[in-house]
């Protein structure tokens, strides 16, 4: 019994033990082990992907419920991986320079990452809980990681408070909810629910207003409107490796655990909770395109660009069908790749060995970095949605789901949004293009950054060649997600 | 995996020389691409003694394209007689003319981009040749369209070269609208867009009528005339031909290798191509017959004043593609391809040798201010007589089998449409003739019209453009006599198998081959009245021409401009079109759209912009009780809206 | 059970009453003293629910550690009051108004109670019950086998917690005196005594 349970956790178990392994490694070995560790630890990401990908038949319950092993979870999984080890071998470099490596920020990134892959699979109010509570301490104290910088240290502490404010909605919803339904099993959850609906019966107010509450956690950690007041701050004051860390993993994983939340146990409550995603949606999107046009710090633009990201992944989460959680699933592989390569774009952004954040730095790259120019090219074509970049599909699909739910609303504000984010988009390459030249930055880049730079504007750029592996692994995951 | 490699070749070349065009130098992209072609055309020998002669047809799928609902399309190279003909036209063609550019174009400043377009049309052109399904071959009829439009515009300093460039472009738009609607026509029709699907199901739609616009008619009628426009914008045929005569403003490699050999022959290619479809719809096939008649003989009038060198073989093309078209229109595929294949090799060798004629003369095009220069360059004198008798159709050269086999099969169609094909293909056989000639006396005989700097300069061309010259003249001279046979004659059943469809009560050639002695008599009598016409004209009476151009001066304007095409299209099209712009810019974009439009629009984005930046003020409090006002508002807006 | 009743009131109005006077107080110090107030009032509610264990926990931990560290921090620090208070009443209406509306949602909610059947039957009753199982014992049988995961995900929770204060706080000055402890206790005579002979009218 117990051990078929920790065969379905397989992947979590042996993250935690590569994690605390590390952990007693770099504490002996001091400092200087951190490229080791660091390189462990992606090596170690490596193998966890592999457990996860190369182990179909392990699904199931564990554990009474409390974990979760289905096909969705494995997609997600699988690309909180990937983005949490692209965004590791990002921030070695960085870090070096900075002199600022110490071996605790790989540790804490893996533990963040076994959060989110806990947060993924839960099955239970109780372990949603103690995963996003395991990623979201980690990312405080990686976010605050450079202490000396106060910038630094002011994001910590703003995410840390917020976070804490979030997390007590959250649990104030949870608990509602359990006091209202008896139970915090996401099964249990659900055959009470459909028994509600069975018998005719509109749900209890305190229910919904429960979800409400747990609803505005969870747009937190997605940094959906109004709770994403945080989201440019820390974006711009934590170290840039971290943002690209923050900007990628853990809005794969809350944003899959707010689809899993949603569609699971109040799938059956589409009516209650449409219209408050709906509304979460269209001033996530708005925000997100009108807030980063006066922006001139490009970690800051970055952090309004994932906020109106977020607003259209919501789309597809509005429509409350499953081609609306295929089109969340799309969506997020591909920002999960325009962000990656976007982040290692601003990384290489490197003067005399300074880090540069001014989106007017990056003037004239066309003529000194024709390569880089045209890779983030890609990726802001891509984020504005224009065909027939992988962007373009990933709204594709979920404005598509939205019209066949009858929502136009959303769907027309969506398109109009994303024409006024195109703007600053776009900006960004007539900069890189058509203006003149500064003093070019460091040469070389190195060549992980070169590699990541060509793989993710290959992912994007080819998307609509070969969409048939992403699209068919999205459909299998949602259909996962909605048989279970 | 051969077939494969045939196709990605030329695109690896052109990769390699566009992108590592400086780091490789001109040398190094000359080479590179000269040799992934050669490569490719040795190649593509091989697949056609596999595929046209023994007989191997098939279809290798590279990659799963578009898997979306009923849409299910795969990259695949079809490989039948058709395809294996084209393959190897085109591969070897390309080839040679890649080798002849080294030498042409040694003084440009920009080689690898140069190569890298060539290369890159190469590729198109053989993915569209390769198709299998009707998006392939419309990724490819694009492709060529842009490599075309670039390279048109290649020399981007030149004003005419732009407006030559985005004219091309501009004009295929207004065809390839056709193109697009027919493979529509086809999709909603049959439900898929794979030839192999759709040919095996044509003869149960024959009866099929659908509603275009409003009109019912019957339905693969309506899909293959809108294929047809298609093709007219591609091959330039009467109406949307204007565009061909000033795509001459590119490097002549390029005229000879789009604008004559390849490129301009798709639409024929494409119409050969979905024989199956055109047999079973008998309309079509006559409006193809009338276009390309009346294009042939059309295109063959123009040609009989022009002056610049270059503009007299393209009107000459165009005149040839009206040949193959109405060949195809007479279900004579089998005759319009064999054409295809001869007229490839001579109008190369055509242009190629203008080319040559044009680099001896220091750039000089007129023909005009030529003359006399044939004891200088005797090579390219040699080859332009080859392909002269070629394009003349005076036997044993390649034009004569092709060209004769066209109109005997024209008579033999023993139609109304097919008649006037024939008589138009005889007249535009003696134009033919006597402007080849006219051309060729008034460019090598004569007194010298250049000034004395220029004759001193007259120059052989190097080694480099000659090679590839000779090889095309021997081309010339024996691509029909080798080809007649299998093309044809009787072997034609065995060698094209079912890569060309012919209705039983349709097979024009089989009859073309017993048509009295007199009509396959007539066009080489055509031709040498004509040949002797212009040897009068320009070599005996060098005054006769002024003479006769007084006397019938308005028939001469008519001519020399074309028939007042490009003034027609200006007075209907263009101007209306532009006045209408400019009203449109002045009060609707100027009042309305910078008044309230997107510029107001845009100035309210930013307010709107300022605004929302301004309530990130940076206090933690805020951001808490943003967030609690938040939730707040999101619990009033459900209690509200869903219990109040 | 009036009785108990009475206490339930009793503890319930208290742990109202000190929470509110945690956010009133002038000053801190006292408001973590209503804090600790509000802590036993609690624990006074799940004494009253049969849950001794948990009352027990609430009064050890919280009072006896998380409180008394507030306390601490809270003396330590120099907390301007003024300034506070003027930013709280530039604020005071608004926040005021949303919370009202809040309280006023909530208890509409409330009012509105309509739990679904099965759950008065899954709240109501503690299980096992309490008379023949100890709650203590209760805890540990579920702990470590159903809810075995929650553990440790809670374990690793604070192990994060743990490196985090570290990697945030600890450092190493220069110029800090520390006590090395194999340092002293290997210290040689010779290292540290040395014998100087002094002639004789000269001094050292």
């Amino acid at each position: 019994m117990i051990a078929d349970d920790l065969m379905i956790v397989l992947p979590e178990l042996l993250l935690a033990g590569l994690a605390t392994i590390l952990l007693m490694f770099g504490v002996f070995r001091g400092n200087r082990s951190t490229p080791s560790v660091l390189m462990l630890s992606v090596a170690g990401l490596a193998v966890v992907f592999a457990v996860l990908v190369l182990r179909p038949g392990a699904h199931g319950d564990a554990f009474g419920g409390l974990f979760v092993a289905d096909g969705f979870a494995v997609f997600m999984k699988a690309l909180v991986l990937i983005g949490s080890a692209a965004t590791m071998i990002m921030s070695l470099r960085y870090f070096e320079r900075k002199q600022a490596l110490r071996f605790e920020y790989p540790i804490l990134m893996l533990f963040a990452t076994l959060g989110m892959l806990m947060m993924i699979s839960a099955g239970d109010l109780m372990s949603l809980y103690l995963g996003l509570e395991l990623q979201s301490l980690s990312l405080y104290v990686i976010a605050a990681f450079r202490r000396d910088n106060l910038r630094s240290t002011e994001a910590g502490l703003k995410y840390f408070v917020l976070g804490a404010l979030s997390s007590g909605m959250l649990l104030y919803g949870a608990s509602m909810i359990y006091g209202f339904a008896g139970t915090t099993s996401f099964q249990a959850l659900a055959a009470v629910f459909a028994e509600t609906m069975v018998a005719g019966e509109a749900p209890s107010v305190g229910l919904v207003v429960g979800l409400v509450f747990l609803i505005a956690g969870l747009a937190f950690k997605v940094s959906a409107v109004p709770f994403h007041m945080w989201t440019p701050d820390v974006y711009e004051g934590a170290p840039t490796p971290v943002t690209a860390f923050f900007a990628t993993a853990p809005k794969i994983a809350a944003m899959a655990l707010f689809v899993r939340v949603v569609m699971g146990p109040f799938g059956d409550f589409v009516g209650q909770w449409q219209q408050i995603l709906v509304v979460i949606s269209i001033a996530s999107m708005v925000l997100g395109a009108l807030a980063a046009i006066n922006q001139t710090n490009i970690k800051r633009l970055m952090a309004y660009s994932s906020i109106g990201h977020v607003g259209y992944a919501l789309v597809g989460l509005a429509a409350g069908t499953e081609a609306g959680v295929h089109g969340v699933i799309v969506y997020m592989a591909i920002y999960l790749f325009m962000n990656i390569g976007t982040f290692a774009c601003i990384l290489c952004m490197r003067r005399k060995d300074v880090m540069l954040e001014g989106i007017d730095d990056l003037k004239g790259l066309s003529k000194s970095n024709p390569l880089m120019a045209l890779v983030l090219a890609i990726f802001m074509f891509s984020m504005a949605g224009i065909p027939p970049l992988a962007g373009f599909f990933g709204k594709l699909y979920v404005f598509l789901a939205a019209i066949e739910s009858g929502l136009y609303t959303l769907a027309v504000v969506g398109v109009l949004s994303s024409v006024v984010g195109a703007f600053y988009y776009l900006r960004i390459v007539k900069l890189m293009y058509f203006d003149e030249p500064g003093e070019s930055f460091d040469q070389p880049v190195g060549g992980e950054m070169v590699v990541i730079l060509v793989g993710a504007g290959a992912a994007i750029l080819l998307f609509f060649v070969f969409p048939a592996p992403l699209l068919d692994g999205a459909a299998a995951a949602a259909a996962a997600l909605l048989a279970g | 995996m051969i077939e494969v490699a045939i196709v990605l070749l030329p695109l690896a070349g052109a990769i390699i020389a566009g992108f590592f065009g400086r780091l490789i130098g001109n040398r190094g992209a000359q080479l590179v691409t000269c040799c992934l072609l050669g490569l490719s055309a040795i190649l593509s020998i091989v697949i056609f003694v596999d595929v046209a002669l023994s007989g191997n047809t098939r279809v290798t799928e590279i990659f799963t394209w578009i898997d979306s609902g009923d849409l299910e399309l795969s990259w695949a190279v079809k490989l039948d007689t058709l395809s294996a003909v084209m393959l190897l036209v085109v591969t070897v063609i390309s080839t040679l003319i890649h080798v002849y550019s080294i030498g042409y174009m040694a003084h440009d400043k920009s080689i690898p981009r140069f190569f890298a377009y060539l290369s890159l049309f190469t590729f198109f052109m053989l993915a569209l040749v390769t198709a299998d399904n009707f998006v392939q071959m419309f990724f490819g009829w694009e492709g060529v369209g842009l490599a075309s439009y670039l390279l048109i515009g290649f020399w981007y300093d030149r004003p005419s070269a732009n407006a030559a460039a985005i004219k091309a472009f501009l004009v295929n738009r207004v065809g390839d609208v056709g193109f697009a609607l027919g493979i529509l026509g086809t999709f909603v029709l049959f439900g898929v867009v794979g030839f192999d699907q759709v040919f095996g199901a044509v003869s149960g739609m024959a009866d099929t009528n659908f509603v275009f616009i409003g009109i019912e008619g019957h339905a693969l009628t309506i899909i293959c005339i809108l294929l047809f426009i298609g093709a007219m914008g591609k091959s330039a045929q009467l109406g949307l031909h204007t565009w061909l005569p000033d795509a001459m403003e590119g490097p002549t490699p390029v005229s000879a290798l789009i604008h004559a050999a390849t490129m301009v022959t798709a639409g024929v290619f494409m119409v050969v191509r979905l024989s199956p479809m055109f047999e079973y719809a008998p309309i079509a096939l006559q409006m193809v017959t009338y276009v390309g008649a009346a294009t042939a003989l059309f295109a063959a009038t123009v040609a009989l004043t022009q002056t610049d060198i270059k503009r007299v073989i393209a009107y000459s093309t165009c005149s040839q593609l009206g040949y193959m078209f109405f060949a195809a229109g007479v279900s004579a595929y089998s005759a319009a391809i064999f054409h295809l294949m001869t007229h490839a090799f001579f109008k190369a060798l055509l242009f190629l040798a203008a080319g040559s004629v044009i680099h001896a003369m220091s750039d000089e095009q007129d023909m005009r201010k030529m003359g006399g220069i044939w004891r200088l360059i005797p090579v390219t004198y040699g080859v332009m007589w080859v392909g002269s008798l070629a394009l003349a159709g005076i036997p044993p050269f390649a034009g004569f089998f092709s060209k004769d086999m066209i109109l005997e099969a024209a008579y033999g169609a023993a139609s109304t449409h097919g008649m006037f094909a024939f008589w138009l293909g005889v007249a535009a056989a003696f134009m033919t003739a006597f402007y080849s000639w006219r051309l060729l006396l008034m460019t090598f005989h004569g007194q010298p019209r250049a000034d004395a700097k220029v004759m001193a300069h007259v120059h052989e061309s190097p080694k480099v453009m000659l090679i590839p010259l000779l090889v095309l003249a021997v081309g010339a001279v024996f691509a029909g006599y080798v080809g007649y046979e299998a093309f044809v004659g009787e072997g034609r059943v065995d060698f094209w198998r079912a890569a060309v469809l012919v209705l039983p009560g349709n097979d024009a050639i089989a009859a073309g081959h017993h048509v009295p002695t007199w009509v396959k008599v007539i066009p080489l009598v055509m031709a040498v009245a004509g040949i002797g016409l212009a040897y009068v004209m320009y070599m005996l009476r060098p005054g006769l021409p002024a003479a006769l151009v007084a006397r019938v001066r308005p028939l001469y304007l008519f001519l020399l401009n074309k028939w007042y095409f490009d003034e027609l299209y200006d007075a209907i099209f263009v101007r209306p079109a532009r006045s209408l712009g400019a009203n449109l810019w002045r009060s609707g974009d100027g009042a309305l759209i910078d008044g309230v439009g997107p510029d107001g629009i845009a100035a309210a984005t930013r307010s709107l912009a300022r605004r929302a930046s301004r309530l990130q003020t940076g206090y933690l409090y805020h951001y808490a009780f943003a967030m609690l006002v938040g939730v707040a508002g999101l619990i009033s807006w459900y209690l509200f809206s869903q219990v109040g | 059970m009036i009785v108990q009743a009475l206490a339930f009131y009793l503890f319930a109005g208290m742990t109202i009453a000190s929470a509110v006077m945690v956010i009133a107080a002038r000053n801190p110090v006292h408001s973590v003293l209503f804090l600790i107030l509000a802590f036993f009032n609690s624990a006074g509610l799940f004494v009253l629910m049969g849950a001794e264990f948990l009352a027990m926990i609430l009064v050890v931990v919280y009072v006896g550690a998380v409180a008394v560290l507030f306390l601490f921090v809270v003396m330590m620090l120099d907390i301007d009051l003024v300034e506070i208070r003027q930013g709280f009443l530039q604020y005071m209406p608004i926040g005021g108004l949303v919370g009202i509306i809040l309280l006023v949602e909530l208890l509409f909610v409330l009012g509105a109670w309509i739990a679904v059947p099965e759950t008065a039957a899954v709240t109501g009753v503690p299980l096992p019950p309490p008379e023949q199982v100890p709650n203590t014992r209760a805890l540990g049988v579920v702990l470590y086998t159903k809810y075995v995961y929650l553990f440790q995900a809670s374990g690793l929770i604070l192990l994060v917690a743990m490196i985090g204060a570290i990697v945030l706080t600890l450092r190493r000055r220069d110029g800090v005196r520390r006590q090395s402890i194999s340092g002293q206790i290997g210290r040689r005579r010779e290292d540290s005594v040395e014998i100087k002979k002094v002639p004789n009218r000269s001094g050292a």
